[in-house]
């Protein structure tokens, strides 16, 4: 669900060499770039919010001291609360007081939820949209990748045309507007869809908790933009599965395998299905770092609490330590699925073994 | 017509091809033109023996080869004619009319084929030891996993391969003479009548190729099979062959001995391709005799 | 004794004449990929109605559009396709003059990240060495937030004065995945021979990607400068749905915005005017995603269905 709802471009991991590398070696420089890559985009959030002019730091120094009266101390101690570090020191100690704070798991305080953490705000609504993106994410994974199977063994039949019909046009329309869509028709004028009950993430009155009920109810809540998220993400899932497959069924030991008189269901999972996967696999595991930053615009118009929700109102009120923890969440979130799908991608493809783990 | 002579005595053939014709589409559509690819082929193959298929690139061969184990690719048919095939115990099989099951049964333990280039004819994400349970599963599932391991290690010392070290390993470990070697053992796994081999040796550098068509030799004398091979290398016709078969255009112009073939060609382009070959050293290939 | 088995038709025959060399330019590949493919095809034609509906329309409609109070949410008609919005306006008519801007930006981002990726992207490539790894660097980095999060988050801290600067931004923001692809495309076109040949030939970096390289990949830009038009004209309209854009003037972008905020959910009349925007959207993003396909297919001989 990423923000961008291009066309799945071909994965951009040519078949690999059976490259060699050192295990550890090659471990620990990857551990060390996405580090590297959490710690310039931290570094630029300090300085988005510390260190441009009119920065919103700033202008929250100038605003008590205009509105209340407090001297710029004071409004400085007060900015060092909500930001976890503090305005009076240079520069450079607040940048380092920053990290430090960071290492500690310490975001800073809300602004206008005095009191609470940041990290208790993303905690309160992450899980929402980890729960409603992250399954939808497996569930149209997984249908797409067995339509775009059927579609490539049913190539040039009705089935393949309509399928592609059906993916394109899924896939060209903005996902949020479908969900408004779907809002506006099923829910107002054919007053279908019990939209009202429908929003937020649970009901007023279910307690979280790991009941059938709760699961129940959370699950009738995200069902538009699971939905909604399914639908319009099944088209690119399909379509590349579709043209990876066309290509592992004409590789010789697809043949091969036929020539061997094994049986059209052992060679479709076995032979083809898994060779057909592969390049999917990095594009799977991907999105699932993108799950937590990609859903504001469908949690918005469907009024899903999710983290998308919580960013749609820090934004709004200029609740800056929400913004900046919610931009390193998201940011850690996809640099670890990174380093998570380049490192599992021998465990997948024989061909790409790291060294030390030869039979 | 073609050269029916049998060996010796009057064994029945093992294969008996006649009139085939195999068409690819060029498109999808009904109105796109169709190519004959084989056009109009006949021809016995007797138990024991070998048959080399020279001619040029696109003349047919390979599409003749595919069409006897009917693995044509989508776009291809066999339009008319006939393929008829004996088993051991003498009982004739109408290869065209096999349904699914049976044709699956047929392949590889009545007739095997080995590919050209045997780079790409494992699945990559398999082990060898996969491949060839696979294999024997595929057929016999009763066999229990210690008599195919004994099987599949049988056939890998009959190609001078070590058992141990092979079947557990990945396919991109083995290097390409390797993997032609486990291919060719693969197809001996179910000990089958017939063997096609297309281009075994194309891909591979000289000295390989010299290994490899030592071993073909050598598996053909001791184990009991028929052979067509596929080539556009004369040299391996001469060496493997005990008749050959010249194709052109779809169709076999010329088909006789060995040494016929080579000594006294008849057909015109059968003496251009051998001409064609550079020589060397000598002019000629020394004919091995065949037992 | 060998025998001749078929004396009449082996008339040794010339080879078949070599196949008309393939235009390169990507123009003439882009009406080929048209051509070829059906959809491909609509999609154009749709494009283009589009666009003319959008740019040449306008001259035809009234300049200020008369707002009727007696006729809020007013239902549709054959005059009035879409009936009437929250302030009694016809709602058509909005939709006629609201494209321009949706285009143009959509257009001028997707032109500026298609230039930066394929700039760097080629010298990256082309360069190697140190040079290579800044720009891949960077390109990890950029890729790593999502456009919509770090747009959202900009728009908290600064004000988008106009729909201009709203276009640089996404253009800016919307380059790394191309150039990666852009990246490993030059990689492989760097070791084919003519490459080779006009090294050899000393004749200068920028000419040799001028010339040799970045003409072979004239489609696959033009496919990808397609999806970047898509791409951007999404983040905008998700922009202006949250009234993170600048909301001046008339665009589908601000019809939305004002038709779900102002209770399209609400009122059974409103449909028309929500309809209306979405409706343009979407077809607009069909259009756009038929043609690239299309485009794909010509690229990748295997998609097609033949």
């Amino acid at each position: 669900m990423a923000a961008t709802q291009g066309l799945d471009e071909p994965v951009d991991a040519p078949s690999r060499p059976a490259r060699r590398r050192s295990t550890a070696r090659y471990v620990v420089g990857r551990v060390l770039k996405a580090l590297f890559t959490v710690y310039v985009v931290a570094t630029a959030t300090f300085f988005l919010v510390r260190l441009l002019p009119g920065n919103p730091v700033d202008v929250y120094i100038n605003q008590q001291i205009a509105l209340y009266g407090l001297s710029y101390q004071e409004a400085a101690n007060q900015a060092a609360g909500l930001f976890a570090f503090d305005p009076n020191e240079s520069k450079l100690k607040q940048y380092l007081d920053y990290l430090a704070g960071l290492l500690r798991g310490d975001l800073g305080t809300s602004l206008l939820s005095p009191g609470t953490s940041v990290a208790d705000q993303i905690g309160a609504y992450l899980p929402w949209t980890l729960f409603s993106v992250g399954i939808a994410l497996v569930i149209s994974f997984i249908l797409g990748i067995g339509i775009g199977m059927a579609m490539a063994y049913r190539r040039g039949k009705v089935f393949d045309h309509a399928m592609t019909l059906f993916g394109s046009v899924t896939h060209s329309i903005p996902n949020f507007l479908l969900a408004m869509m779907i809002i506006v028709f099923f829910g107002v004028q054919l007053s279908i869809l019990p939209i009202a009950d429908m929003r937020g993430a649970y009901s007023p009155g279910v307690t979280p908790a790991f009941s059938l009920e709760f699961i129940l109810d959370a699950a009738y809540h995200a069902a538009l933009p699971m939905f909604v998220y399914v639908l319009t993400s099944l088209g690119g899932w399909m379509l590349v599965m579709k043209s990876s497959t066309i290509e592992v069924l004409g590789e010789d030991y697809v043949t091969v395998a036929r020539a061997r008189g094994l049986t059209d269901r052992r060679i479709q999972v076995q032979y083809v299905g898994r060779n057909a996967m592969l390049p999917l696999f990095t594009s799977f595991v991907l999105s699932l770092g993108f799950v937590v930053g990609g859903s504001i615009l469908v949690e918005q118009v469907t009024q899903y609490q999710g983290i998308g929700f919580l960013l749609y109102e820090a934004v709004q009120r200029r609740d800056y330590p929400v913004l900046q923890g919610i931009l390193l969440i998201v940011t850690v979130s996809v640099v670890l699925a990174n380093l998570v799908a380049d490192l599992l991608y021998s465990r997948v493809d024989p061909r790409v073994r790291i060294a030390g783990e030869e039979a | 017509m073609d050269d029916r002579k049998q060996p010796s005595g009057a064994p029945e053939p093992v294969l008996s091809v006649r009139d085939l014709v195999v068409e690819y589409r060029t498109g999808q559509r009904p109105s796109d033109p169709v190519h004959r690819a084989v056009d109009g082929v006949s021809f016995d193959l007797y138990p024991g023996e070998s048959i080399a298929l020279i001619g040029e690139s696109g003349c047919g061969k390979t599409t003749l080869g595919l069409a006897l184990l009917r693995l044509l690719p989508r776009l291809g048919r066999i339009a008319s004619g006939s393929i008829t095939y004996r088993k051991r115990d003498g009982s004739t099989v109408d290869v065209l009319a096999l349904n699914e099951s049976r044709l699956r049964q047929f392949r590889w333990s009545e007739a095997a084929m080995v590919f050209q280039g045997a780079m790409n004819s494992f699945n990559p994400v398999l082990r060898i030891w996969d491949q060839m349970l696979d294999t024997i599963r595929a057929h016999d599932r009763s066999m229990s996993k210690k008599e195919a391991w004994e099987r599949s290690a049988e056939v890998l010392r009959e190609v001078e391969l070590e058992p141990e070290r092979v079947l557990k390993s990945y396919p991109h470990e083995l290097s390409g003479g390797m993997r032609q070697r486990v291919l060719i053992a693969m197809s001996m796994l179910l000990r089958p009548q017939m063997l096609i081999l297309d281009e075994p040796t194309t891909a591979l550098d000289i000295l390989t190729q010299r290994a490899i068509v030592d071993l073909i030799h050598d598996l053909h004398d001791r184990l009991d099979f028929a052979m067509i091979f596929v080539s556009h290398d004369l040299a391996v016709a001469a060496e493997l062959a005990t008749r050959v078969a010249t194709m052109y255009d779809g169709k076999i112009v010329e088909m006789g001995d060995v040494r016929d073939i080579f000594y006294r060609p008849q057909h015109e382009y059968t003496r251009s391709l051998i001409n064609a070959v550079p020589t060397v050293t000598e002019d000629r290939k020394e004919v091995p005799s065949h037992g | 004794m060998a025998s001749i088995v078929d004396a009449g038709s082996t008339n040794l025959q010339a080879p078949p004449p070599p196949e008309q060399g393939k235009e390169a330019g990507a123009f003439r590949l882009a009406l080929r990929a048209l051509m070829r493919s059906r959809t491909g095809f609509v999609g154009f034609l749709v494009f283009t109605g589009i666009v003319l509906v959008c740019f040449i329309g306008p001259f035809f409609t009234p300049d200020n559009l008369p707002s009727d109070t007696s006729k809020i949410y007013g239902p549709a008609s054959w005059s009035h396709p879409f009936g009437f919005d929250s302030e009694g306006r016809d709602v058509f008519v909005q939709v006629v003059d609201g494209g321009r801007t949706v285009i143009l930006v959509g257009f001028l981002a997707a032109a500026i990240s298609t230039t930066i990726a394929v700039v760097f992207g080629a010298l990256a490539a082309y360069l190697g060495g140190r040079v290579d790894s800044i720009i891949v660097t960077a390109t990890d980095i950029v890729l790593t937030v999502p456009s919509i999060v770090l747009l959202a988050v900009l728009a908290a801290f600064y004000r988008v004065g106009s729909a201009w600067a709203l276009a640089v931004i996404l253009g800016v923001l919307g380059w790394p995945g191309l150039l990666r692809a852009v990246r490993a495309q030059v990689f492989s076109l760097k070791e084919r021979e003519y490459v080779e040949a006009a090294r050899l030939l000393d004749l200068g970096t920028p000419r040799i990607v001028l010339r040799e390289i970045l003409p072979n990949m004239s489609s696959f830009i033009l496919m990808n400068f397609v999806i970047g038009m898509t791409n951007a004209i999404y983040a905008m309209a998700g922009l202006y749905l949250l009234g993170l854009a600048p909301m001046e003037g008339s665009n589908w972008g601000i019809m939305i915005n004002f038709a779900w905020t102002r209770g399209a959910i609400f009122f059974e009349g409103s449909l028309g005017y929500i309809l209306g925007p979405v409706l343009a959207i979407c077809i607009l993003q069909l259009s756009l995603v038929t043609m690239a396909r299309s485009f794909e297919e010509i690229l990748n001989p295997r998609l097609r269905n033949n």
